[in-house]
């Protein structure tokens, strides 16, 4: 290829979720990431109640210790325009008597959060209507993977083991309480694990040992989500986890590794907060010490599961086994995962820069592919309709 | 007074005439100097027979009866007779019609202008000078009116000229405008420049490069500066989409290239072919070469060139050197011969058949290569995919993704295009810019047409120079060969085409020669049935 501008990505991080914190994390262990020469990042930062921004101090983590992010100069606002000419950002949209609108064309986005408004489909839903090529699920994969139910229900159907569930509304947890505790109890033992149905690093999750444990996690779990699910727990079983990256039907699944706290379950802190790289320095075992049978087994079934729900780019995919009953449950899917699971990569000889590009490659790709399809076709519709009158349009003429 | 009313209608007369010589002005692209000389080629086009009678016919009867002094009789027919002159004759056949733009509005203006003042001249003089009797005065008045209906061309020459330094400002700041927005958008500049085969290339190139990239290509054969400015400050303005913009460059004259180049700086140079079109306007081959070379010259050091290497003259300029990447196209070396003379891709196995193009395409390095299979008909076509595929498959699109793109092709319209008459008569129509090689491809695809009677109408190649009798004549010797009857519209510039068809023993009772392209699709309406097939080749201005 003949020398081409630098490519302007843009990172998406913050949103308005409860892991607006990890994002902001995650997106600048992206940011930093990238090669200067051959990228420019726009930082895009959504502020927790929704407003959008852009601007260069929002590169820097130690701008977001306090809450004067926002104040500093070359903080502006902005707006990722769903007009297909524009391509990217629009820097004061709501330009005034001083201050002029601007668009900032981006190449690629490369989304950054996690959990609702943002891994959930909805900022995929406002890229695809951009056509701005983007890293990671497109709409169908993160809306499904963001959902615990959903995603149970499309990973049994294409065979790959999953724990049994029990999952209801909060219309009617708040009306029919007994009756779903009852019928819970009588087709599990505990303990139980309580979880809505889309929410991500375990905020919201509870562990019951008794029918009234059970009661106050899903009064818990239900001021976090509309619908929930409830699982037996597996006991004295380990958690491995797995990367996959890939995109079309070229896929790669990475080093396993088996976090060691599993017994005592992580908590939100535990899992974002020990240490200052993320989830990285939490305690954990790589690669984790199974068969290398069972290691390719699960890599295997990682890249499967992927596939199942139409994913793109990187997940991380979470597991339950116990290797001396032969259980092994796929838990979840994330397909935004914290720190994006640099560390397993590392083992397979990625840097965090290797990474990035990769995926961006795969959201260009993905891009490509999506181009081969027509949108463009012609009809005659609206001139027959309007000759006839709208009417007539049907049926009668 | 009489003598500032009768001025006042032959004032009129003459808008009405600038109005319609505008048209034609407009087709040879506000160019004084080409407009008179068409002009001037006919005495009739100048010199309007029914004015010029009603004027001698009005003076003559004035100064017949000039002496009835006191009767206003002399000015009633003067009258008359200028308003005969001043109604507009009843309009003929327009293939392009006047296209209302800024820019005509401005000339109408400045023309207009300038006949005003030459007619508030001669009401000054009229009414100044001193008469022998009133029918001298008429007559006078008369006779200056019908010089200014006379002058119309002249009019608008005037008003070209005092709009220049207005037209001046508004194309520097319209070139500025466009500047400005490709600064913005940063697209990456592909060039095509070329004698012929630029239009379909770009629109081919797009639609291939738009696998992977979004990719802008001006529109139609927009092709002059002003065009791609138009494009650009049309289209582009708030359009932030483009990775590749394709910008297509044709030429009159030397320096036209360098100036779009400035506009457009390229960073991929394409050049289809050079040939004798416009040799008109050039003076020789060696200068139209030069003028194309503007387009790699402009390249950065960086830069890419694609050359069609089976045209010698394109030969000389990849033998130039410049710049480092020179990518080479050809579909008449084998792979051998691209081996030894460093061609990128060549072209072999090519078929033609009614259903298309089919070719193997090579990329002699890596020995890749891929089936190339299209609708597009037409043998230079294949030079103008290689092109593509070289730029596409540099640009880092898979040849097998580049081979489904050509698959998916339509040709451009006007160009080899076929389509089947609801009567079952097959029209292929490649009316627009012929030239020596497109001829050749078109009755090639018109000889694969053997269910019934092959009919060519062509008004034959201009603006060949010195080349166009010669090259008329091979299109003569083809055509003898490739149809069964033959239309031969208008008669001037299709004389050598006859003489070569005569020279041949083509049945002359199916030879025939129409005056206007109306006539000749009357002709085909009422003698052609399902089965034939009609080849519409080349199609002249109104200027013709």
């Amino acid at each position: 290829m003949s020398k081409r501008r630098p490519q302007v990505v843009a990172v998406i991080f913050g949103g308005r979720s409860v892991e607006h914190d990890v994002s902001i994390v995650t997106g600048h262990q992206i940011m930093s990431a990238f090669p200067t020469d051959s990228y420019r990042v726009v930082p895009v930062y959504i502020a927790r109640d929704g407003r959008w921004f852009t601007g260069e101090p929002l590169t820097n983590l130690d701008n977001f210790k306090g809450d004067g992010a926002l104040n500093l100069d070359g903080v502006q606002p902005c707006l990722l325009s769903p007009d297909t000419r524009h391509h990217g950002l629009i820097i004061n949209p709501l330009a005034g008597r001083f201050r002029q609108s601007e668009v900032q064309r981006l190449d690629v986005v490369f989304p950054a959060l996690h959990g609702s408004h943002g891994e959930d489909g909805s900022l995929q839903g406002l890229l695809e209507l951009a056509d701005i090529p983007y890293v990671g699920c497109a709409t169908l994969g993160s809306a499904l993977t963001n959902d615990k139910i959903m995603t149970k229900m499309a990973l049994r159907q294409a065979g790959i083991p999953v724990i049994a569930d029990y999952w209801f509304s909060r219309e009617t947890w708040l009306e029919q309480a007994d009756d779903i505790v009852a019928a819970i109890c009588s087709e599990f033992d505990f303990p139980l694990f309580v979880k809505p149905a889309t929410l991500g690093s375990s905020i919201g999750i509870g562990r019951a040992d008794t029918p009234d444990m059970l009661r106050a996690s899903i009064d818990i779990a239900a001021n976090f989500d509309r619908r929930i699910l409830v699982e037996p727990a597996v006991t004295s079983g380990i958690e491995i986890n797995c990367s996959v990256i890939g995109t079309g039907d070229d896929f790669q699944a990475s080093t396993l590794e088996q976090p060691v706290s599993w017994d005592e379950f992580l908590s939100y802190e535990d899992k974002y907060l020990r240490g200052s790289e993320g989830m990285k320095s939490a305690e954990r075992i790589i690669p984790a010490p199974l068969s290398p049978e069972l290691t390719r087994h699960i890599q295997q079934l990682s890249i499967e599961a992927f596939k199942a729900v139409d994913g793109r780019g990187i997940a991380r995919i979470d597991f339950l086994a116990r290797p001396d009953r032969d259980e092994l449950y796929l838990n979840e899917i994330n397909t935004m995962p914290g720190s994006l699971a640099f560390y397993l990569w590392r083992e397979d000889g990625f840097s965090q820069t290797d990474l990035v590009q990769r995926l961006v490659r795969f959201a260009l790709d993905a891009h490509a592919e999506k181009r081969r399809n027509m949108y463009d076709y012609q009809t005659n519709l609206v001139a027959v309709a309007s000759r006839r009158g709208l009417k007539g349009s049907k049926g009668k003429g | 007074m009489p003598e500032a009313v009768l001025i006042s209608i032959w004032l009129i007369g003459a808008w009405l005439r600038i109005l319609r010589q505008s048209r034609f002005y407009q087709i040879e692209e506000y160019m004084s100097r080409r407009y008179l000389r068409w002009l001037l080629r006919d005495w009739r086009r100048a010199l309007p027979l029914r004015p010029l009678a009603a004027w001698m016919a009005g003076v003559a009867f004035v100064f017949a009866r000039g002496d009835a002094t006191g009767s206003h009789l002399p000015f009633l027919v003067a009258l008359v007779a200028a308003a005969i002159a001043a109604v507009p004759p009843a309009t003929t056949e327009e293939k392009s019609p006047l296209v209302v733009t800024q820019r005509l509005k401005r000339l109408l203006f400045g023309a207009g202008l300038a006949s005003a003042l030459g007619a508030g001249a001669a009401v000054w003089l009229t009414s100044n000078a001193g008469y022998a009797n009133a029918a001298a005065g008429v007559g006078l008045a008369s006779s200056l009116g019908f010089a200014l209906f006379l002058l119309a061309p002249l009019w608008l020459v005037a008003g070209n000229a005092l709009m220049g330094p207005a037209e001046a400002a508004l194309r520097r700041r319209y070139l500025k405008q466009a500047a400005a927005t490709l600064d913005k958008l940063q697209p990456k500049i592909i060039g095509i420049t070329g004698s012929y085969g630029k239009t379909t290339t770009k629109h081919f190139l797009r639609d291939i490069m738009s696998a992977r990239y979004a990719t802008y290509a001006t529109p139609k054969s927009y092709n002059t500066l002003m065009g791609v400015s138009l494009a650009i400050n049309r289209d582009l303005a708030d359009d932030y989409r483009s990775e590749y913009f394709i910008s297509e460059m044709g030429a009159y004259v030397e320096g036209e290239i360098e100036r779009i180049c400035q506009l457009t700086p390229p960073d991929i140079a394409i050049v289809t072919e050079v040939g004798p079109q416009h040799l008109e306007r050039f003076g020789s081959l060696e200068n139209i070469m030069r003028a194309k070379y503007e387009l790699v010259r402009n390249l950065p050091a960086d830069g890419v060139a694609v050359f069609n290497w089976d045209n010698p003259y394109i030969r000389e300029m990849i033998a130039q050197g410049y710049p480092a990447t020179r990518l080479s196209v050809s579909r008449q070396a084998s792979l051998e011969d691209a081996r030894g003379q460093d061609i990128t891709w060549v072209a072999s196995d090519v078929s033609e058949s009614l259903s298309g193009l089919a070719f193997r395409a090579c990329h002699v390095a890596s020995g890749e290569q891929a089936l190339i299979e299209t609708a597009v008909v037409g043998e230079h076509n294949v030079t103008n995919l290689l092109l593509c595929i070289a730029v596409a498959f540099h640009e880092g699109i898979t040849l097998r993704e580049i081979a489904g793109r050509i698959r998916g092709l339509r040709p451009a319209e006007s160009r080899l295009a076929a389509e089947t008459t609801a009567s079952g008569i097959t029209i292929i129509n490649d009316a627009y810019s012929a030239n020596p090689a497109g001829v050749v491809s078109a009755l090639k695809v018109l000889r694969l047409h053997v269910t019934g009677k092959r009919l060519l109408i062509t008004p034959g190649m201009v603006e060949l120079g010195a080349l166009q009798d010669s090259e008329n004549h091979k299109l003569g010797l083809l055509a003898a060969e490739s149809a069964t009857d033959i239309i031969l519209i208008g008669r001037g510039q299709t004389a050598s085409i006859l003489a070569a068809i005569q020279s041949t023993n083509f049945d002359q009772s199916r030879l025939h020669t129409l005056e206007s392209l109306d006539d000749a699709v009357n002709w085909y309406r009422q003698n052609l049935r399902a089965g034939d097939t009609v080849l519409f080749l080349n199609d002249l201005p109104d200027t013709y």
